[in-house]
């Protein structure tokens, strides 16, 4: 049990690094880029956080600033623990999906509080910024994952992964697939989904915290992003199944894949705001996971 | 000494760019040099550890940054540049505040003599911009803070109503102008445009060009197209950066850059072919744009979405690229945003409070990055439009 622990805080760090890595990589300007910029980036972002010094704005609500920045950190961590990394999860819950999604909603949580404890305007309007994404994203994700949950008849992370010997799920149900891809984007309020900490809000939730606190929320912030990466292997690229390698090596594999792929998503497409999205999500990618979960639920009935 | 001086000197820089009027020349330069090095810019005071002045700022601005100076955690650099500044001593200027960043004991005795900060009592107005709303208090207000008032909102809800100034330090914003709002959510029930001023008697930057031809200045038509593409180029990266779509606005500055650097007619024409074909091609970035920025009521000119203007500058700069071995000398005075004469920015200011009542935080960013005012083009008398 110790063991599974260590490696599954090893695995979440060594993530966060290169998916920070690589996001600083693709980020940097072409001139840096011929000489190697980039790469380098998080380990001197970390340095500069940890000497700065605190700051405060007026009247802050330090407390819920604190929870709020620690339950980044802490969700994605938790929620890490159903998913099983080749062989058994370090929590095999028999409702592993509910407390999956469940820690996903303590983010919510997090970044309201973050947003609304620096008592200033742009955080706070970050803050309302990523509830309005949750209303527009998490039904379509909900459908998405009860879609999975129906066609393996459980809601073990586990049985899951034996349910899909043969096909996986993304090949089964490939619109469900599909929205878990844009959800994990909006989940991790990454990329088109990250007008929460929007440029155009000079940064939005974090723009009031430095040194200690910033650097906590930079990694919840990634680790958010490396756990819904995870997430997609268990419950639509069939686990640790493949050839030749090792469960453990296929998981990596297959979650770097789609890590790689949500981090050049941000560098590819522009932002989505909710104020145009949310249309689309309720009247588009409702119907389409609930027309899916028809399909599946149809295909599963004996 | 030990482990802090060797974070200090490996830390990463993140400067906070603030431009004065007349800043326009050295913040390219400046922008140019950071991104030669590597930097990313910071949003607010709270991710910079640098604060970069272009221009000299006039009164309003020099108190903005104050606030914002006294915002940013220690250790922190300052670093100050004239309107003239030379790309040499940008790069030794910025390398003074490398060096300045790096030196633990000197960044110990700045933060051992920092005084606490001191809150401006009367709120918003004098918050230089980064908008500490709060929530204004009228009987046992906390820290001498007013509480929000409280008004009916576009959907009927009774919601808090702040009042903050969106500039004059903000990310993508024109240097200058300050837009004060009345808030309620993330929507503006109200906006008043004014400008704070700097030191009056200079000539915009982009207007140069054709300035100088109509003060009889041999100039020719290549070097006026060159800056003409420039100038759409750095509205563009604005655009885009507030559209939230940050490498291709990257991309639109390392053209910008490469023009002012004088790079040849042919690769800049080819490279802003690919890049213009990127960003039309962008379906989402039409679906957002699309609609922004019109206004059903009659009055004064405008009344395209940015989306429209966003195509037409690419379209432009395309035009103007064309054109950079021109040596024919310039005649006309059509700068880049209109003629230079007529200051076609004024017009624009003139209109902006009208498009942005009753738009969303997000929307007015985009309104205003898609007009894109030139304030230098109005110093030269103080104006306090409405």
């Amino acid at each position: 049990m110790p063991s599974e622990v260590l490696g599954l805080a090893a695995a979440l760090a060594a993530l966060v690094w290169g998916a920070a890595a690589l996001d600083a990589r693709l980020g940097a300007s072409p001139q840096s880029r011929l000489v190697g910029g980039g790469v380098a980036r998080p380990w001197r972002e970390a340095a500069r956080l940890l000497v700065q010094q605190r700051r405060r704005t007026l009247l802050p609500d330090v407390l819920l600033t604190r929870i709020g920045v620690l339950t980044l950190l802490l969700a994605p961590v938790l929620a890490a623990t159903v998913l099983p990394l080749g062989g058994a999860p370090v929590a095999d819950l028999d409702v592993g999906v509910v407390w999956f999604n469940a820690m996903e909603v303590c983010v919510w949580a997090a970044l309201w509080l973050i947003g609304w404890g620096a008592n200033s305007v742009y955080p706070l309007i970050g803050a309302y910024r990523y509830v309005a994404q949750g209303l527009a994203y998490e039904l379509p994700h909900m459908f998405a994952l009860i879609t999975v949950a129906v066609g393996a008849g459980s809601l073990r992370m586990t049985d899951i992964v034996q349910a899909q010997h043969g096909l996986w799920y993304a090949v089964r149900m490939p619109v469900a697939f599909l929205v878990y891809l844009v959800s994990a984007l909006a989940m991790a309020f990454w990329g088109p989904m990250g007008q929460p900490l929007g440029r155009d809000l000079a940064g939005g939730v974090p723009a009031e915290l430095s040194g200690a606190d910033r650097l906590l929320f930079l990694a919840g912030r990634y680790a958010v992003l490396v756990v819904v990466a995870a997430a997609a292997v268990p419950l639509f690229l069939g686990g640790g199944a493949g050839p030749l390698l090792p469960a453990w090596a296929w998981t990596l594999v297959k979650t770097v894949a789609v890590l790689v792929l949500l981090v050049v998503a941000r560098h590819r497409l522009p932002a989505v705001r909710m104020d145009r999205f949310m249309g689309f999500s309720w009247l588009v990618l409702i119907p389409l996971t609930l027309a899916q979960l028809l399909v599946v639920g149809i295909v599963v009935l004996p | 000494m030990g482990l802090s001086g060797w974070l200090m000197r490996w830390a990463s820089v993140r400067p906070l760019v603030v431009t004065g009027v007349y800043g326009t020349r050295t913040r390219l330069l400046v922008e140019a040099e950071m991104a030669r090095r590597g930097w990313a810019v910071a949003l607010s005071p709270g991710e910079a550890n640098l604060v970069v002045v272009c221009g000299v700022p006039g009164e309003g601005l020099a108190q903005a940054i104050r606030v914002v100076w006294e915002e940013v955690a220690g250790p922190r650099a300052l670093v100050e540049l004239l309107s003239d500044a030379t790309p040499d001593v940008v790069v030794a200027a910025l390398d003074g505040a490398v060096v300045a960043l790096a030196d633990e004991p000197g960044q110990r005795r700045a933060a051992a003599e920092r005084e606490p900060p001191s809150w401006p009592m009367d709120h918003g107005m004098d918050h230089g911009g980064m908008g500490h709303g709060g929530h204004e208090h009228h009987m046992g207000s906390p820290g001498g803070v007013a509480m929000a008032d409280r008004g009916p909102d576009r959907d009927g809800l009774k919601l808090d109503r702040l009042h903050v100034p969106l500039g004059p330090v903000l990310a993508d914003w024109p240097s200058g102008l300050v837009v004060e709002t009345v808030l309620q959510g993330d929507v503006i029930q109200q906006a008043t445009v004014h400008v704070v001023g700097g030191v009056a008697g200079g000539v915009s930057f982009w207007d140069e060009p054709w300035v100088a031809a109509l003060e009889g200045r041999p100039v020719t038509r290549g070097e006026a197209e060159r800056r003409r593409a420039a100038s759409h180029l750095d509205s563009i990266g604005r655009l885009l950066a507030v559209a939230g779509w940050p490498s291709a606005a990257m991309e639109a500055r390392w053209l910008r850059d490469r023009t002012l650097a004088g790079e040849s007619r042919a690769d800049l024409s080819r490279d802003h072919a690919r890049f213009a074909r990127r960003v039309r091609r962008s379906k989402i970035l039409a679906w957002m744009l699309r609609g922004v920025g019109t206004s059903a009521g009659p009055g004064a000119s405008p009344e395209e979405d940015v989306l429209s203007r966003l195509r037409r500058w690419l379209d432009r700069t395309g035009d103007a690229m064309s054109a950079l071995d021109d040596t024919t000398p310039l005649v006309g005075d059509d700068g880049p945003r209109g003629p230079v004469g007529e200051r076609p920015s004024a017009a624009a200011l003139a209109v902006l409070p009208r498009l942005l009542d009753g738009a969303e935080l997000a929307a007015a960013r985009l309104i205003v990055a898609g007009l894109d005012p030139d304030l230098d083009q109005l110093a030269q008398e103080p104006l306090h439009a409405v």
